[in-house]
């Protein structure tokens, strides 16, 4: 009897607190009713400083820091900078920009840009007349629905490494590296013509591109076809054959990783490798003279089309100080400041005409890897992109075991499984 | 007696037997406190009263927004941010958790005094009440703050996971663009009804559960057997044994494993090229889904056993030789000495402990990722040939973003661990109950 009465009046107690619920929502219309006449408004006024989140990284701070008081100097806007893991910054902008507590500008990979849309994290940005002051794949890359999302600070993509000793000067053609790679292996001797991450779609991507392999079709104004998978076409079919083919035949070793390729390379037994800048300088402490850096051979008439990865600063949507903040944004991609950021981090410029200067073009490692840059293609940035890497890498791990170019089709099938079964394709 | 004393003491008495236990719950649950006012404790009767006011001042719209956000996860986007307002509801559970622990407690003490009140009950003094609450209640006083802790790291935690498998949280649907709904036990019927996660998921759970069997199974053997070994009277060395086949147990895991799998590396490997080439055998260990499992099973034995082999040579040390010597004089065999003396001893001292080792290892993602990160790949399925459900679960998470699917598939796993240990543990208290020992 008691124990019934006090649960009906908890009970009672329950309804009336939910009854009750539920914030008012009056003041909140008026706050974005504020906004919106706010951004109408033709004036802006200067803040008093912007919230940047850089990666967390000394370097690149070192760099930054220099730019970041460039740009104080000349507007007198304090410019906040806080160093925050690029890998952790979507997270961490999701739970801080509704808090109020998030930055105005944030830095991130281009291949980041269609999550970041999907969680509402970031707004397009209009780069106006300094739109044509970066490079072409750059801006194709931070551009997503038809518009941009990034002013692209740096390009990264991967060229040739090989030893001087072995070969005099750098394959040309697909069909010269093909000629190393069948001349100079012999794996019970662990010396291999050529090697790279055959299974990695990343690095073997211009293998299949050149061939006429797509991840999803793009159409004309940028956007992607994420229904129209070119993974299991007769182009992908014929790369995959060569992949296989590098796998059959011993060339490339079955379960090849990054450490044995670069340790056989530092060794002086590889002749040639494929890899991005970031070893450049490892190899060559290595090697020394007999390293040689250069562009990617051609398929088929074409230099092999790399990925290109695109890192930018974009402009979080919780952003008050939205016009300031795009100016700070192409201030500090400017062919000055890329060329600043380039010589104190070492990272490849996006901006043009920093990237076509003399200091990166006639450095010996970076030259060729910024040449390679034009012929590269960027990342799809569709969120879609997600569901691919592991399907399409578990298909080339398949395929250097022996099994036959089948699992491209399979791999498709799974990565569109895969993209219903995550919430899209709708 | 004076006469002054007993007329307070008839009036107390007549006090007492109008005293209503019922009207001093029913004020009670008006208001916290109340009731104790009604039975004269005032002291406690203020302090309730402080508390519940506080209590509704601090938390009543902080628990307005929370109830309302759990039950509609936001309104608008952008705005309400469903997974802000998930875990302020689900604060707001706690808080009112502990508030109507609390409360009832105030109301079964209301009725209790006042019965006891109109059972003729003096009504203590000052020091008397501290005293008495100081007795009951120290060792409440000291557990709250733990038990707060624990609320909000480990159970609130929880409580998020289990709430995000019933909702529709993933990639294309996060927020703060998109609100979250409450789907219901859609991402459980989709794991076993859609194909591509129901083919994986039975895959996965069969190798999962072979994998605890037979690593954890195998690596109490090996302890088992070395510390029988170690702890014959004929071996001379022990120290010197006994530190050496701890070694594997000081070196961290994650190096161990990275080791081993540069080791494993089927072209490269140490194993092949240097130790089975010689008997002409090259064994493809990281790229063929049984192998790499003989492989995984190996070295969680060799990682697992210097616990056991420790944990049991402590408790061998400790059994009297007088067992034996009996053992002895009746005619028991070796076997038999083993079977009924050694063993019941060992397993009853240390099965607890034995099945921790089991759920352990049911989730233990670290030798799974670091060895081969699940690999290799398997044709049609959507985990790696070696994944167990946790570096499974850490696959959807981190590299698909399948959020409500991976919180789907760990409360299946919290259940199969739950039941694993309950079934155990309730293995060993029958055990007990034999009182063989």
């Amino acid at each position: 009897m008691k124990k019934a009465l006090s649960v009906f009046l908890v009970f009672l107690l329950l309804v009336g607190v939910l009854a009750g619920c539920g914030p008012d929502r009056d003041t909140e219309s008026n706050a974005a009713d504020d906004q919106n006449t706010n951004n109408s408004g033709e004036e802006v006024e200067k803040p008093d400083k912007l919230v940047v989140w850089v990666n967390d990284e000394e370097k690149q701070k070192e760099a930054l820091e220099q730019i970041f008081n460039k740009y104080t100097e000349e507007t007198g806007i304090e410019i906040e900078m806080v160093a925050v893991n690029m890998l952790d910054q979507i997270q961490n902008l999701s739970l801080d920009g509704p808090a109020g507590k998030g930055p105005d500008v944030f830095f991130q990979p281009h291949d980041r840009i269609g999550d970041i849309v999907l969680q509402g994290l970031a707004d397009p940005i209009d780069l106006g007349d300094v739109e044509g002051d970066y490079s072409k794949t750059a801006i194709s890359a931070v551009t997503y629905d038809g518009e941009i999302y990034g002013a692209p600070l740096v390009v990264e993509t991967y060229g040739m490494f090989y030893n001087k000793d072995r070969v005099s000067e750098a394959p040309k053609t697909f069909e010269e590296l093909q000629k190393i790679a069948d001349e100079q292996t012999n794996a019970s001797n662990e010396e291999y013509g050529f090697l790279m991450e055959a299974a990695n779609l990343y690095f073997v991507w211009p293998f299949f591109a050149s061939n006429g392999a797509y991840i999803f079709k793009r159409g004309d104004d940028g956007s992607y076809d994420t229904n129209d998978i070119g993974l299991a076409n007769e182009g992908a079919k014929k790369a995959g054959e060569i992949v296989k083919n590098w796998f059959d035949q011993g060339q490339i070793p079955v379960g090849i990783t990054p450490d044995i390729m670069n340790g056989l390379f530092k060794d002086g037994k590889v002749s040639v490798v494929i890899n991005g800048p970031w070893m450049a300088r490892e190899y060559e402490e290595a090697l020394g003279e007999s390293l040689g850096i250069s562009i990617l051979p051609e398929i088929d008439g074409n230099v092999g089309k790399s990925f290109v990865g695109v890192k930018s600063w974009m402009l979080s949507a919780y952003s008050k100080n939205k016009e300031w903040a795009v100016d700070f944004m192409k201030f500090i991609t400017n062919k000055e400041n890329s060329l600043t950021y380039f010589e104190v981090a070492g990272e490849m410029p996006a901006n043009e005409a920093a990237l076509t200067d003399p200091l990166v073009t006639d450095d010996p490692i970076v030259g060729p890897f910024a040449e390679q840059i034009q012929y590269g293609e960027p990342m799809p940035s569709v969120p879609e992109m997600q569901q691919v890497w592991e399907p399409a890498n578990k298909a080339l791990e398949l395929l250097s075991n022996g099994e036959d170019t089948g699992v491209l089709d399979e791999a498709v099938e799974q990565i569109k499984a895969n993209i219903i079964a995550s919430g899209g394709g709708q | 007696m004076s006469k002054d004393q007993s007329e307070k003491e008839k009036r107390s008495q007549t006090v007492g037997n109008k005293h209503n236990p019922t009207f001093a719950m029913v004020l009670s649950i008006l208001f916290a406190g109340l009731g104790q006012l009604y039975n004269r404790r005032y002291g406690k009767g203020a302090l309730l009263i402080i508390v519940e006011t506080a209590y509704l001042i601090v938390f009543a719209d902080y628990m307005n927004i929370g109830f309302w956000g759990l039950f509609t996860l936001g309104e608008i986007p952008m705005v309400d941010h469903s997974i802000f307002l998930l875990i302020q509801g689900l604060i707001s559970v706690i808080l009112l958790a502990f508030g109507l622990t609390v409360y009832i407690v105030n109301i079964r003490d209301a009725y209790k005094e006042a019965k006891e009140i109109r059972g003729g009950k003096k009504r203590p003094t000052w020091s008397e009440a501290l005293r008495h609450a100081w007795d009951t209640g120290f060792p409440y006083i000291f557990i709250t703050p733990g038990v707060v802790m624990l609320m909000f790291v480990t159970f609130l935690p929880i409580m998020f996971m289990i709430a995000l498998a019933f909702t529709n949280y993933n990639q294309y649907n996060s927020p703060p663009r998109k609100l979250l709904d409450w789907v219901g036990f859609e991402n459980f019927i989709n794991l076993v009804r859609i194909d591509i996660w129901s083919d994986t998921l039975f895959s996965v759970l069969a190798w999962t559960l072979i994998w605890t069997l037979v690593a954890t199974t195998l690596q109490i053997a090996l302890g088992l057997f070395l510390a029988l070994l170690v702890n014959d009277p004929r071996i001379k060395g022990k120290k010197m044994i006994r530190t050496i086949l701890i070694l594997p147990w000081a070196v961290p895991a994650f190096v161990t494993i990275l080791i081993f799998a540069a080791m494993f590396n089927d072209q490269f490997g140490a194993i092949n090229k240097d130790i089975l080439s010689v008997f002409g055998l090259s064994i493809p260990w990281l790229t063929d889904p049984f192998y790499t499992k003989i492989a995984l099973i190996m070295i969680q034995t060799w990682l697992g056993f210097p616990f056991v082999f420790a944990l049991f040579t402590g408790v061998l040390q400790s059994i009297s030789k007088d067992w034996y010597e009996a053992a002895e004089v009746d005619g028991g065999n070796r076997w038999q000495k083993f079977r009924y003396i050694t063993l019941p001893h060992i397993l009853y001292a240390t099965a607890p402990l034995l099945i921790m080792q089991y759920t352990g290892n049911f989730n233990n993602f670290n030798i799974i990722y670091l060895f081969n990160q699940g690999g290799p790949a398997v044709r049609g399925q959507n985990a790696g040939g070696t994944d167990i459900l946790i570096s499974w679960v850490y696959k959807l998470t981190f590299e698909t973003n399948n959020f409500n699917m991976a919180a789907a598939i760990s409360i299946i796993i919290g259940f199969i661990v739950i039941g694993f240990a309950f079934f155990q543990f309730r293995r060993t208290r029958s055990f007990k109950e034999e009182g063989n020992i």
